[in-house]
């Protein structure tokens, strides 16, 4: 009697799952198969095989998959190797309150390839994963100019608080927020542009707007005084430094794949303008697979005809974690963030950490999401590259996730941080 | 004013284009792009952005794309890099004789790779014919017996070297390389062997004498060299050609183009013997981290005899051209093509010749035919990725097409002694 179990069935989506097989026949050829549909009805699977063990088990916490979508012990494989079955499409959760994403695990007993269900599963199981976590509250923002949605932990508070930002996806992005206020803090989901009255497109980085939205975190009774954090990725990053720069609120940022140079359009606060770096259109090279490779367009930020755009850390008076996804093709994000930890060093500040990722890509997030290695992106009419070699990127967001919240809780708890 | 020149305008496929420029601004960046409908209505695109010298020029023979669909100088980078605009398409001629390839090449100022290919305003253009068939080429339907192809003859009275023609995987007829090699003076029989016509629709064995009476029935043709004939084989195609090779003296050139060096999957019969192959490991297939189907590890051979692994590869009387793709990622071309050529070795043989090329995937095509590196096959659900990176693809199929006349000139053509 073969028998699937997952457990749990129900957990939160940056959760491990223990996903066994029992009652095999030993050394049977297994195919543990996973397909979840996203909120659109786009259709993302995996899969992988197996061998049982003489106990006629498998426990994919000891177990090697032998081929399909990831090789080797991977516990969480079945997850973060799930694929589109529309190439570029992104799986990316939106209502993060009402409904998780649903999972369906299925075992076949023979290397099954078919995508289509022509052979029957003989055991199923189905695990949901949830993007906010029991008693999280969600309360949309719509403050002066501020929109978004606010991710409140169950208790009194204070909770230290964070702004979340992606990047030029645009709209309101919440799941990263909700999953962050379930471990503990306080996290605004903030978006800029392509949002309700925000500007549909973005042609300039106000500043102003992002201190609003710290203000009005601040302002907040449950919300610890005096500094917020900031979590941001791609193009938010690029905002998460600036804010770093130049907002005394912000005292802890962690810029996931970002540049420390504004691109491609100017930042204002004040009466200050800081005029972009442009990437270099004639260079922008096509991958094999039809994507447009952003990082064969990046300019180097340490020229100095650029200088004028590059983001002055050393003004900034928190710390900052800078997340390096060595594959990313979209940014340089090792150079970027290396020149910005070099400029902190020569100005005697110790304030930055950078983590390097060998293999991760571009779109470093929560653990267990999947891989995105490129995708179609609003601006522009062919997929994006992101890059990222799928084992080494699953393992850059697990660990970068646990120093995320590391870097968050050391600072806000008081004992602040010098890296030397 | 703008010219731009582009020689010959007809051609066959197989032969360059030189491409010029004159009466540009000194410096100007401008964008070529070109484009091609095939015979389904599909459209391909490329394009590159290229700088004018001080003269206003731009002369793709000497001067380096900056960025695009390739970087550097590459005169034909235009053809072997277009890409479908419907993703994973692949450019196949099916009608060889009537009708060409008509490629548009587009001038137009700077634009992003962001614009719409369709609609791209350009300052001048001029549209070339590609042709896969000589003036003078027949074609002659086989249905000889079971025979079931295509004959191409070039033009003149011959004799001509014969080959015989087979692709892989894909079924069918495919006549491209065939009406080609006919176009370069060869007789060649582009022969299908399932799913066409009344041939089987799907392959259960494999037949030694179908391929025996097509080895007789070219070597019969008045227009045919006697003493023997060539195979030119890829993929499924090359593990007949291999095994024609060994069985039939018929066959004394044989070209195998990433193809496995043992009967995989399905048994071998000639006159009453059975060749058992050796089962695909499937449960060793993997994924590439857009999802595509990499075939390459099923090809193990575990718990299989030292008898049964391997064709007995030295009882063959011919000649053997290896061709590697070593980015193929369909199968492990150089290590089947190394341990072939081991056997060859341990057993005193010097007939053999092996051109390994890095960078260039499964699909080694005529020159400057677009590398297809992913593709859906009819009757798998997800795509299967072929490898191959763009620049050492098209530069394998530049050289090897000529080793591949080379070589079946140099052992089919009689050498006539002088009686002197």
């Amino acid at each position: 009697m073969f028998q699937l179990t997952a457990t749990p069935p129900n957990g939160l989506a940056d959760e491990p799952v223990h996903i066994r097989v029992t009652g095999l026949p030993p050394a049977q050829m297994v195919t543990l198969k996973a397909s979840l549909k996203d909120e659109k009805g786009n259709l993302f699977q995996s899969k992988a095989f197996y061998r049982a063990n003489e106990a006629g088990e498998v426990d994919l916490e000891r177990a090697p998959a032998l081929g399909g979508d990831y090789v080797g012990v991977h516990a969480m494989g079945l997850f973060w190797s799930l694929k589109p079955e529309k190439a570029f499409r992104r799986l990316l959760k939106r209502d993060v309150i009402n409904n998780p994403f649903k999972v369906t695990l299925d075992l076949y007993d023979s290397v099954c390839l078919q995508d289509s269900t022509t052979a029957q599963p003989r055991a199923s199981q189905m695990v949901q994963r949830w993007f906010l976590g029991p008693g999280v509250q969600r309360k949309q923002i719509r403050e002066g100019r501020v929109r978004g949605a606010l991710f409140i932990p169950p208790g009194e508070g204070p909770f230290p608080g964070i702004i979340d930002l992606f990047g030029s996806i645009g709209g309101l992005v919440e799941f990263r927020a909700s999953l962050l206020a379930t471990h503990g803090f306080a996290v605004l989901a903030l978006a800029y542009f392509a949002y309700e009255d925000l500007p549909d497109k973005l042609l300039e980085l106000d500043l102003e707007y992002f201190e609003e939205a710290a203000n009005f975190l601040l302002a907040h009774p449950k919300i610890q005084r005096p500094g917020i954090g900031v979590i941001s990725v791609s193009k938010g990053a690029e905002i998460g430094l600036a804010m770093a720069c130049y907002l005394k609120q912000v005292v802890a940022t962690v810029c996931i794949s970002g540049s420390n140079a504004i691109l491609e359009i100017p930042l204002r606060y004040r009466d200050l303008l800081v005029t972009p770096m442009r990437f270099d259109w004639e260079c922008i090279q096509i991958h094999v697979s039809g994507a447009v490779r952003l990082r064969s367009g990046n300019r180097d930020s340490r020229n100095e005809m650029n200088q004028q755009s590059v983001l002055p850390v050393e003004k900034a008076q928190g710390c900052i974690l800078f997340i390096v996804g060595e594959n990313d093709e979209c940014l340089n994000t090792r150079a970027y963030a290396e020149q910005a930890m070099d400029q902190l060093k020569s100005h005697g500040r110790s304030s930055g950490k950078m983590l390097v990722y060998p293999g991760a890509g571009h779109l470093i997030e929560p653990p267990y999401a999947p891989l995105c290695f490129a995708s179609w992106s609003p601006a522009l009419p062919r997929p994006v590259l992101w890059g990222g070699d799928p084992v080494a990127h699953a393992a850059a967001q697990e660990h970068s996730w646990r120093e995320i919240q590391k870097f968050f809780r050391q600072h806000f708890s008081g004992t602040g941080i010098k890296y030397s | 004013m703008v010219q731009l020149t582009a020689t010959p305008l007809s051609a066959l496929v197989d032969e360059p284009v030189h491409i010029q420029i004159t009466g540009l601004s000194p410096f100007q960046v401008v964008t070529l792009q070109a484009s091609l409908k095939d015979e389904k209505e599909n459209m391909f695109y490329s394009h590159a952005y290229y700088r004018a010298n001080k003269v206003g020029k731009v002369d793709l023979e000497y001067d380096s794309a900056l960025g695009g669909d390739y970087v550097g100088v590459h005169p034909m980078g235009l053809f072997w890099s277009l890409k479908p605009k419907k993703l994973l398409t692949r450019l196949l001629k099916k009608d060889v004789m009537n009708s060409p390839f008509r490629v548009q090449i587009k001038l137009c100022d700077l634009q992003s790779p962001l614009r719409n290919q369709d609609t791209s305003t350009s300052m001048v253009s001029v549209t070339l014919e590609r042709w896969y068939v000589a003036p003078g080429v027949t074609r002659i339907p086989v249905e000889e017996g079971r025979l079931r192809g295509a004959l191409f003859l070039p033009s003149g009275e011959g004799p001509f070297p014969g080959v015989i023609d087979l692709f892989g995987g894909i079924g069918g007829l495919s006549e491209h390389r065939s009406s080609l090699l006919a176009s370069r003076g060869f007789a060649s029989l582009a022969l299908a062997y399932w799913g066409y016509k009344d041939l089987p629709s799907q392959l259960q064995k494999l037949d030694l004498e179908y391929f025996e009476e097509a080895s007789n029935f070219l070597l019969r043709h008045p227009k045919v060299f006697g003493q023997g004939i060539g195979v030119i084989s890829t993929s499924k195609g090359a593990e007949i050609g291999l095994s024609m090779a060994i069985y039939l003296k018929q066959v004394t050139a044989t070209i195998l183009i990433n193809g496995p060096n043992s009967p995989y999957g399905i048994p071998y019969v000639y006159r009453g013997y059975t060749h058992q192959s050796i089962p695909y490991s499937l449960q060793f297939l993997s994924t590439n981290a857009l999802g595509f189907i990499e075939f390459q590890g099923i090809y193990e051979k575990i718990g299989v005899e030292a008898s049964q692994s391997l064709f007995p590869i030295e009882k063959a009387h011919g000649h053997f051209l290896f061709i590697v793709g070593e980015d193929d990622k369909s199968i492990n071309s150089k290590e089947h093509a190394k341990k072939a050529i081991e056997k060859l070795r341990r057993h005193g043989k010097k007939n053999w010749t092996l051109l390994s090329y890095p960078g260039a995937g499964h699909l080694i095509e005529p020159p400057y035919s677009p590398l297809c590196w992913a593709s859906k096959m009819p009757n798998a659900c997800t795509p299967i990725s072929w490898g191959g990176e763009v620049i050492a693809h098209a530069a394998a199929q530049e050289h090897s097409w000529k080793e591949i006349q080379k070589f079946l000139r140099k052992h089919l053509i009689p050498v006539v002694t002088s009686q002197l």
